[in-house]
């Protein structure tokens, strides 16, 4: 569903992504780690077509990002690590707006909408205008439009942050269940710096530390060999940081 | 194409839930309303004089077309000069501040579509400053026994009291294409900044230089040896606004100046999305 291959990143002769390759199968919700500045959002905007690579490319739901990019981002949902909103413009009025950029079928929209809006816990405040609602909400929407058009393949950069606890169990039951192969099977990339939010959701770990992947495991692998999650971040980034 | 509606229709629903939308047109009926009395009240100081000095013959020359509609269309430019800027500043800037550049970058749109959506509603928002503004001009369209005209002339007698209706239509369409220029030019400055102030200022220098062209091309042809500057000159002459605007304000329709518009809307767009894409490459 996603397969990255050698994507690289460089701003003059900074190197924010190096060669960074992965796939990532329907159904599988796979964890970026990696310390600040390691490059996961940098990462994530070339999988979504907003940045260009220096190098490599990558296939979204088989279509290329840069051969083929309208089709690529049909095929995307992305929150990006600010919401992208407009502050004047009411939920509702916002999502269908979305749905309509989406490419949602005119009489599928209210609908998908609504769904949306049902999903990310906005039913109350549907008619309030986005600017007047707290973080936690905003972010809410942000993840609304990132599901609106219902895509094979979410990505997702920090979803969590400023969330309450209740509202984090709730998008993390949400992120599950569009994962769920069982039903929709969805493609879930999401960045994160909550250990525990990868151990309770992602099926698959990769790690970033300046552009580079040092890791790329599977959650079972990880949990046999009996370390925490938290303890191994730390030894990898720690070693990677001695050896240069 | 089809989602140019949707981001023109978008971007209008935001300029009107905002204040700069009313902003601008107050500010717009305010000195639409005074530069037309004050075009009046000169087509009356002229009848007076006129009159005083006797120059029956002068008189008989004077109509409502070219001695009041044309220059008040004609003065409408400095207005656009200043509110288009303050239409467009947010078109592409105010994406940038708010983030939803990543919305747009990353949806299934064309550069086209989203450059031609966000210019449809600066374009219509400048065709209902023109509709507003035709208000003015069509007051002396009424019958001229009508309170309205013996208020505006104190009941002069015209040789020819009638205003001619598709010279005054001339000059409305000169000056909405004016308009839609700026418009234009405006888009493209909202395009290469993220900050709206800079946009605006970056628009209403190069309206500035446009509309002066013609005058640093004068100066050229003053200073440089006769002959020699005249094919630079002529371009410069014609790269400016201001005589095309001059020409169709005063209602003669030539294919020329239409045709000079229409280069200038579509040179200003392809400059717009070359700066759009042009993210992608930083
Ligand atoms: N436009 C840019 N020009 C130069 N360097 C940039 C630019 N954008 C990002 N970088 C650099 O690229 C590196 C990777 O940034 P990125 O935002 O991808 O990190 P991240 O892993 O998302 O970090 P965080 O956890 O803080 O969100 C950083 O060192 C950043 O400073
Ligand atoms: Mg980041």
């Amino acid at each position: 569903m996603i397969e990255a291959d050698g994507i690289t990143k460089r701003y003059g002769d900074f190197v924010a992504v190096d060669d960074v390759s992965f796939t990532a199968e329907a159904g599988e919700v796979v964890g970026f780690l990696g310390p600040n500045g390691a490059g996961k959002t940098t990462t994530m905007r070339i999988l979504t077509g907003f940045l260009p690579a220096t190098d490599g490319t990558a296939r979204i739901a088989g279509h290329d990002i840069f051969s083929d990019p309208l089709a690529a981002r049909r095929a995307v949902g992305y929150l990006p690590e600010t919401p992208p909103l407009y502050p004047e413009m009411d939920v509702t009025g916002y999502l269908t707006y979305v749905a309509k950029i989406k490419d949602v079928p005119r009489g599928q929209r209210k609908a998908a909408v609504e769904s949306a809006t049902e999903r990310c816990g906005l039913a109350d405040v549907h008619r309030r205008v986005i600017g007047s609602l707290s973080k936690g909400y905003r972010q809410r929407v942000g993840i609304a439009q990132a599901i609106v058009h219902d895509p094979k393949v979410l990505i997702l950069d920090e979803p969590t942050v400023g969330l309450d606890p209740i509202q984090i169990r709730e998008i993390r039951h949400l992120i599950a269940d569009l994962a769920d192969p069982e039903k929709a099977a969805h493609t879930i990339v999401l960045s994160t710096h909550i250990l525990a939010e990868v151990e309770a959701i992602c099926r698959r770990v990769i790690m970033i530390h300046n552009g580079k992947k040092v890791l790329d495991q599977s959650m079972a692998e990880l949990t046999e060999a009996g370390e925490s999650l938290e303890d191994m971040f730390a030894r990898i980034i720690l070693r990677e940081e001695e050896a240069a | 194409m089809r989602h140019v509606g949707a981001i023109a229709g978008r971007e209008l629903r935001s300029l009107f839930v905002s204040p700069v939308a009313y902003a601008v047109l107050t500010l717009f009926s305010v000195l639409a309303g005074f530069f037309f009395l004050l075009s009046v009240q000169g087509f009356s100081e002229a009848i007076n004089y006129y009159q005083q000095i006797g120059q029956f013959e002068a008189l008989r020359g004077i109509n409502l077309n070219n001695q009041l509609i044309g220059p008040f269309i004609q003065v409408m430019w400095i207005v656009f000069l200043f509110l288009i800027p303050g239409i467009t500043m947010g078109l592409f800037a105010m994406e940038k501040t708010n983030g939803t550049e990543e919305l747009l970058m990353t949806s299934p749109l064309t550069m086209w579509e989203l450059v031609l959506g966000k210019y449809l509603a600066a374009a219509a928002f400048v065709t209902l400053l023109i509709l507003m503004m035709g208000f003015f001009p069509s007051l002396l369209f009424l019958d001229g026994d009508t309170p309205v005209l013996g208020l505006l002339f104190g009941g002069f007698d015209l040789a020819d009291p009638d205003p001619e209706g598709l010279q005054t239509l001339a000059g409305l369409l000169g000056l909405w294409l004016l308009g839609l220029t700026y418009a234009a030019v405006g888009t493209f400055a909202s395009s290469v900044t993220r900050n709206q102030l800079v946009a605006f200022f970056l628009a209403l220098a190069l309206l500035l230089v446009l509309w002066l062209l013609s005058v640093v091309a004068d100066l050229g042809v003053a200073e440089g040896a006769a002959g020699t500057a005249t094919g630079l000159a002529s371009v410069l002459t014609w790269l400016s606004t201001s005589d095309h605007f001059d020409k169709l304000a005063r209602g003669l329709i030539d294919t020329r100046d239409l045709a000079y518009f229409g280069f200038m809307i579509g040179a200003f767009l392809i400059l717009t999305k070359t700066a759009v894409e042009s993210v992608r490459w930083r």
